[in-house]
Parts: C-alpha cells; sequence; structure tokens
C-alpha cells in the first residue's frame, strides 16, 4: 500500500467514525426498548436508557406468545433440506459443465444464465396457483421446492473451484475404474468443499432473511421465524416494546454466523460479482 | 470410452435441476404472458380481454403513481453509491481497527426486511428517533410527521434502503479495489501523487465495471421493492409498489391483472439487465 499522509489517516477515522454513527443510531433505541418496562416504555424518549439492562422479561415473554421457538425449527428444516438440495444440485451441474462437452452445453448455460433476467417477484403469480393445485400451499414443501433450485452465481462460485482442481485427478479415478458417478462422488466433490461453504452460507443468510416466498406460501401453522416475527409486530395489539425484543431474538442467529463466518461472506459476495 | 454410460451421467446430473429451472421461471414467465391478455381470476374459465389490463395500468393514475414510487428508490441509489464507494476507498488499507470498523459497517445488510421495517417505525416515528434528535439539537422547524404526511412518506421510506443496501455496495466495491495492484499504487507513490489523484486516476478508473453492475443492480432492485413499504405501511400513504400490487391483485384473485404487472416488472428487469450484459460485454 501507497505512503498514507496523517491527514489522510485523520479523514480515514473521521469518515469511519461517522458511517459507523449512521449505522448505530437506528439500532440504539430498538436495545434500549427490549430492556424498558411498559410504564417505562410510554413515559420516557425513545433514546432514554432503560432504568435496567437486566429486565429480561420482555424476551422471555416474546418466546412464550410469539411461537419464535417452533418458527425456528421450520426455518431450520427448511433451509436444511433445501441448502442440502442446493449444493448438491450446484456442484453436479457445475461439474458436468466443466468437464464434459456435449451437444446442447451452449444451451444448458444460456437457461442458466438467462434466469438473471427473471424477477422471482414476476412469477410467483403462475407458481402459487401451480402449488395449490397440487395442494402444497400453507406446506413447508412448497417453500423448499421454490428454494431448491440451482443459480447461476452458485453454478460460477463451484466453477471457479473446479478450475483449481486438476482434470488428471478425474482421469486417474476413471482409469482405475471408478466410474463417472464414482468419482464425481467420492473424489471431486470432497475437493470442492470450500466452494460449498461459500454457497451454504451467502444463501443460507439469504434465505434465513427471506420474507416473500415464505409471506406468500405459509399459514401460522408453519410460518418461519422472520414470518413469525412481522405477524407478530402486525398485531397491533402486542406491546411495541415486546416486538422490540423479539426483533432483538430475530438478530442474534445472524450475528452469530457473521462473527464466526465473516470470511466466508466477504469472499462470496466479492466472487459473485466477478461473474 | 463407454459412451453410453457417459451420456446416462450427464442427463442425470442435469435433468433434475433443468427441469426446475423450466417449471419454475420459464413456464411462469410464458404464463403470464399469455394469462396477461385474460381476466383470468386464478380459477375456472379463462377469456381473452385484449390488452385491458394493459390500459388500465397505464391510464389510471393510481397504478402510474406505483411505478413513479420506484423513481424515489432509485434516487436514494445515488448517495448510497457515492457512500458505499467512500468507504470503499477508505478501507482498503491496514490500519488498527480496521476489522472492528468492517463489523460495525456489515450489520445492516445481515438483517432482514422485518428487523429493518421494526427499526425504522422507530426511527420516522412522531416521538421517534429522528423527531427526538431534531428535538435534542432545537430544530423543531425539522420535526414531521415522516410516515403520514404524504409528501414525505415516499422519500423518506426509500431513504431506508440506504442504510439497508449500502454494506452490498461496499463490499463489491472493496473487492474490486482490493484486486488493483498494489505497484500501480506505489508508482503513483514514487511521483509523487497525492491519496486525490490516485483515487481519480487509478480507483475509479479500475472499478469503473463493479460500479456500472451496481447502478443497474440498483435500478432493477427499485421496481422490484416490495418488502419495507409493504412490513412498514402495508402500502398504504401512497407509498404502493408494482410488486405490492401484485400481490394484492393475486388475493383479490385478480390473477390476469397480475400477470400484466408481473410482465411489466420482468420486460423493465430485462432491458437493464440486458443493457448491463451488453456494455460490460463492450469492455
Amino acid at each position: 500500500m501507497a505512503f498514507e499522509s496523517t491527514a489522510y489517516k485523520v479523514v480515514r477515522y473521521v469518515v469511519l467514525v461517522l458511517a459507523s454513527i449512521f449505522v448505530i443510531i437506528p439500532l440504539i433505541p430498538l436495545i434500549f426498548m427490549a430492556f424498558k418496562t411498559g410504564a417505562e416504555y410510554s413515559s420516557t424518549s425513545v433514546l432514554t436508557a432503560p432504568e435496567s439492562f437486566f429486565n429480561f422479561y420482555n424476551f422471555s415473554y416474546a418466546i412464550r406468545v410469539g411461537n419464535l421457538g417452533k418458527a425456528f425449527i421450520n426455518t431450520a428444516i427448511i433451509l436444511t433440506i433445501s441448502l442440502a438440495f442446493q449444493v448438491t444440485g450446484t456442484a453436479m451441474v457445475a461439474y458436468v459443465l466443466s468437464r464434459f462437452d456435449f451437444m446442447g452445453k451452449k444451451i444448458v448455460k444460456t437457461l442458466f444464465t438467462l434466469t438473471m433476467f427473471i424477477p422471482v417477484v414476476a412469477t410467483q403469480n403462475l407458481i402459487f396457483r401451480m402449488m395449490y393445485a397440487v395442494k402444497l400451499v400453507n406446506t413447508m414443501w412448497s417453500v423448499i421446492i421454490l428454494y431448491s433450485g440451482v443459480g447461476i452465481v452458485g453454478i460460477y462460485i463451484m466453477l471457479n473451484q473446479l478450475d483449481s482442481i486438476s482434470k488428471e485427478i478425474d482421469e486417474a479415478a476413471l482409469i482405475d475404474g471408478a466410474g463417472y458417478f464414482r468419482t464425481f462422488v467420492q473424489i471431486i466433490f470432497p475437493l470442492m468443499k470450500p466452494a460449498c461453504t461459500t454457497l451454504v452460507i451467502i444463501n443460507g443468510i439469504g434465505l434465513y432473511n427471506d420474507f416473500y416466498i415464505p409471506n406468500l406460501y405459509l399459514n401460522r401453522d408453519v410460518q418461519t421465524f422472520t414470518v413469525a416475527l412481522y405477524k407478530f409486530f402486525g398485531s397491533m395489539a402486542t406491546p411495541f416494546e415486546i416486538v422490540a425484543a423479539a426483533i432483538i431474538i430475530g438478530m442474534i442467529p445472524i450475528m452469530i454466523v457473521f462473527i464466526f463466518l465473516q470470511k466466508y461472506i466477504y469472499n462470496g459476495l466479492a466472487g459473485s460479482v466477478k461473474m | 470410452m463407454k459412451s453410453k454410460s457417459r451420456a446416462g451421467f450427464i442427463i442425470l446430473f442435469l435433468a433434475l435441476p433443468l427441469i426446475h429451472l423450466i417449471i419454475f421461471s420459464y413456464v411462469p414467465i410464458i404464463g403470464n404472458f399469455v394469462l396477461s391478455f385474460t381476466n383470468w381470476k386464478g380459477f375456472g374459465d379463462i377469456e381473452f380481454i385484449g390488452i385491458r389490463n394493459y390500459r388500465k395500468i397505464f391510464t389510471n393514475p393510481e397504478y402510474i403513481s406505483m411505478f413513479k414510487n420506484c423513481a424515489w428508490y432509485f434516487l436514494a441509489a445515488i448517495p448510497q453509491l457515492i457512500f458505499a464507494f467512500l468507504l470503499a476507498v477508505v478501507v482498503n488499507g491496514k490500519f488498527k481497527g480496521l476489522n472492528i470498523f468492517k463489523g460495525i459497517l456489515i450489520i445492516p445488510y445481515l438483517l432482514n426486511g422485518v428487523i429493518i421495517s421494526t427499526i425504522f417505525i422507530i426511527f420516522f416515528n412522531n416521538t421517534g428517533t429522528l423527531n427526538t434528535i431534531f428535538g435534542a439539537f432545537g430544530l423543531e422547524a425539522l420535526q414531521h410527521q415522516w410516515l403520514q404526511d404524504l409528501d414525505l412518506v415516499n422519500p423518506a421510506v426509500a431513504s431506508i434502503s440506504i442504510w439497508r443496501y449500502y454494506g452490498m455496495n461496499f463490499i463489491m466495491f472493496f473487492g474490486a479495489l482490493q484486486a488493483i495492484p498494489t505497484e500501480l499504487y506505489e508508482a503513483a507513490t514514487l511521483d509523487g501523487c497525492t491519496k486525490w489523484q490516485e483515487i481519480r486516476y487509478i480507483s475509479v478508473p479500475f472499478i469503473k465495471k463493479v460500479l456500472f453492475i451496481n447502478i443497474l443492480l440498483s435500478v432493477s432492485g427499485s421496481i422490484q421493492v416490495f418488502e419495507i413499504p409493504y412490513i412498514m405501511l402495508n402500502g398504504s400513504n401512497g407509498t404502493s409498489t408494482p410488486v405490492i400490487m401484485i400481490q394484492q391483485s393475486m388475493s383479490e384473485n385478480r390473477a390476469g391483472f397480475a400477470a400484466a404487472l408481473s410482465v411489466l416488472v420482468f420486460v423493465i428487469v430485462l432491458i437493464v439487465v440486458g443493457l448491463q450484459k451488453l456494455l460490460v460485454k463492450e469492455d
């Protein structure tokens, strides 16, 4: 890196501190609110700190009344199954595209690439009717099926990884009589683990945060965590300090994932631009 | 080699992903196009009514205003991109606290629409964060009913997308800046370039492509706005968007009309992404 003058270093810290304030200010009242009693909430300003940061009543109330535990389990089931399908499917498509030349390869690639032009919101009108016709609306399977598709960004992440795995490895396995399927399952797929991890994290965050699809397809009995938070806050009867506590609970899983896996998040997002 | 098993393997691996792709991406787009010329309810008979759905969208001021609302979200993208670029430039380097700042700056990007909507209902409420801050600095003249005032509600809600999405632009810019060879900066320093000249003549030209991708992502994102105005206001106070209207038409059993709106959203995204592919290829 080039020489940096003292003035530039000062400018850097000023910019970063201001930006951090910009990020943090909207969050402060939410955190304060979650620890306030009902009476405190209505009598104090949003920027007044709560009397005690050990008042966990709102949190326990939110978990009990909002059915958050059940919603969390639903989300976990949906995410696990969908991500397993997504990663396996993406690895399979990428492997075939990377190692084989065949008739129609260009068409297959184009079909996947063109989905960039198709916004999810512009397709649900008809998909909802299809799901309804096969009686999958209000079951987790509608959401799982929709989430299990193979996306072009994932294909590129996997293709990059496959480029770095020597084709001689495949050839050696084939000569040893492993067959295409076993070569992929036992030798290549395990080598693709870093790309799979990136995909799981990036898409996992996306699916955990998704509101549009589960809100459209799932009712109260099978709702996901994000929709449970929404239902909670949509019913005006819930006191706002309880909503604030529920929202903070909703932030915890994503923050934990971020703290431990931030390297993958930066790499994955930066990598998706290079396609 | 065994060409039969080779072909079988390729088909085995591509079949399910391709079927999924066709059923859930291509069939609905083509289906919507056909249905947009009908008054289908979502069940029962289908009757063709020509371009009546489209005419309704383009003549009713209520529907036109939904598309105009999208313009606010695009306007918000301008400060958002400048802010993200500025941050990427100052973060690019080695200094104390780098990881802490990076961690803080990425928080909004990790939060979902429900969480962000709640945060900003508190922020824009009449006794909320923004008005409280104005009050504390004696700026009562700036206090407004942000979510009730029909002139202010759309810019207020659209400005939330700056907070929400600048982190994504920031990561992309940052990734692009890191790809610039350091020798370039070293040579520039030897030649006596100022930091400002470095940014102007090395950083900006190098990340032009990424900047362009980000601008187009913002346009195509603006036309698909749904979560924040839907969750915060249910599209009321004139904050409806085309996607909120699609959802509403679906629940009112106006599948034909929803199809016409979907086609319009699709066509706009198609033009924007197509433009991106075309121009990026020229580079």
